[in-house]
């Protein structure tokens, strides 16, 4: 999932979290996960205030992002000190399977 | 080496280059020691600093607490504990300098705070809010480190990039202290209770906790957690091994860990936000 502008938002994205409204985060959201965006949505997201939405996949590539690859390889740099330990070696597969399941999304907008 | 620890402890110790420590502390420290004292006269003198409570209250509502949205600072109180609310007026001048001037360390501190959250709440621990501020808190020493002996802090800085040394080890080396241990005397100088202090004090070192095990094995649990998923910079980017003393004190498993790895990893895209949110903020 991706956190990105609402400027940036595109019909046919999915809504991967609520979206509350800025004044009140508290009351019920104006828009639950799993929407798909439709133009209309988004004006009137726009008109109540909301700066960003968070949406499945990775559908936008903005300066400075990471692919898959480099995210991976970052994750293995991290853990460079670590080859040795078996349990942090099975919280560092947990992480693996996080980015990938954050980046998969992405390709199945793409299909 | 002992010589160069009680040295730098001395500087440290010196208070008048400390941040600040609000008069108004001292009054609800009193206050607090005495039991006549209500809640709401604690929070009539907080809310009396503007400022301070325009810290306190941007504190209290990041997301090291799980969003709650507090208002006031009776609120706070009641929600967070006064503990709580107590400690986030002392390290908010020090928050301040670390969001201008350390961000990468602000961000790891916040990081840490909401893994914490998340550990605690997911271990049906108490005092989570408590663990959550010892988590926000854990580096602190950082900072002090940095604000006292700015010269030798970049010097530390470019040796661990040299060297690959862990941030601990190469501070071990040139100041014969480390930041755990530097946090947790400027936790005990605050008068901050055991419960704070042990977990900043014993984050890489949960053995050496006495009655707050479960609280440092926490912390030192959301520490190695929030720098395996990369987000801020603590000073390296290495990840450290987490203590078995820890997993045992936590009683982990691998269901348990994969679900906080999970829940920490999803909430943190909201997180990210939250810290562009503040810099924009801060930049208008």
């Amino acid at each position: 999932m991706q956190n990105i502008p609402i400027s940036q938002s595109q019909p046919g994205m999915t809504l991967a979290k609520d979206v509350v409204r800025p004044d009140n985060p508290n009351g019920s959201p104006l828009c639950g996960k799993g929407v798909e965006l439709t133009a209309p949505i988004i004006m009137r997201l726009q008109n109540m205030g909301v700066q960003s939405i968070i949406v499945e996949g990775h559908p936008l590539w903005l300066e400075g992002d990471k692919t898959l690859e480099e995210l991976l390889a970052d994750l293995d740099h991290r853990f460079r000190r670590l080859d040795d330990h078996p349990r942090m070696q099975a919280i560092k597969d947990v992480y693996r399977d996080c980015i990938i399941n954050s980046m998969e999304g992405s390709a199945q907008n793409d299909r | 080496m002992t010589d160069r620890r009680s040295e730098i402890l001395a500087v440290i110790k010196d208070t008048r280059s400390l941040p600040t420590i609000p008069a108004i502390i001292g009054k609800l420290n009193a206050m607090s020691v005495s039991d006549k004292a209500s809640i709401q006269e604690m929070a009539r003198m907080v809310s009396s600093d503007q400022v301070l409570s325009a810290r306190v209250l941007r504190l209290a509502n990041s997301p090291s607490y799980g969003f709650y949205r507090v208002s006031t600072i009776s609120n706070a109180m009641i929600l967070l504990g006064v503990d709580v609310v107590k400690s986030l007026a002392l390290s908010s001048s020090i928050f301040e300098i670390m969001e201008k001037s350390v961000l990468g360390l602000w961000e790891h501190s916040l990081g840490a705070g909401v893994a914490a959250n998340i550990i605690a709440k997911r271990l049906r621990l108490h005092d989570c809010e408590e663990i959550s501020t010892a988590a926000l808190l854990h580096d602190i020493g950082k900072v002090i480190m940095k604000i006292k002996f700015p010269d030798e802090y970049s010097q530390l800085l470019s040796s661990i990039h040299n060297d690959e040394n862990y941030f601990q080890e190469a501070e071990l080396e040139l100041f014969g202290i480390d930041h755990a241990e530097v946090g947790g005397w400027l936790a005990k100088y605050w008068f901050l209770p055991d419960k704070l202090i042990e977990p900043i004090a014993c984050h890489h070192d949960v053995e050496k906790a006495g009655n707050h095990q479960v609280k440092a094995s926490v912390v030192h649990l959301a520490d190695i957690l929030i720098k395996a998923s990369g987000f801020g910079f603590s000073g390296d980017d290495v990840v450290h091994p987490l203590s078995e003393l820890a997993w045992q004190r936590l009683n982990l498993n691998d269901v348990i860990i994969r679900d906080i790895i999970e829940e920490l990893e999803d909430k943190m895209v909201e997180v990210k936000n939250f810290t562009l949110e503040l810099q924009s903020a801060d930049a208008l």
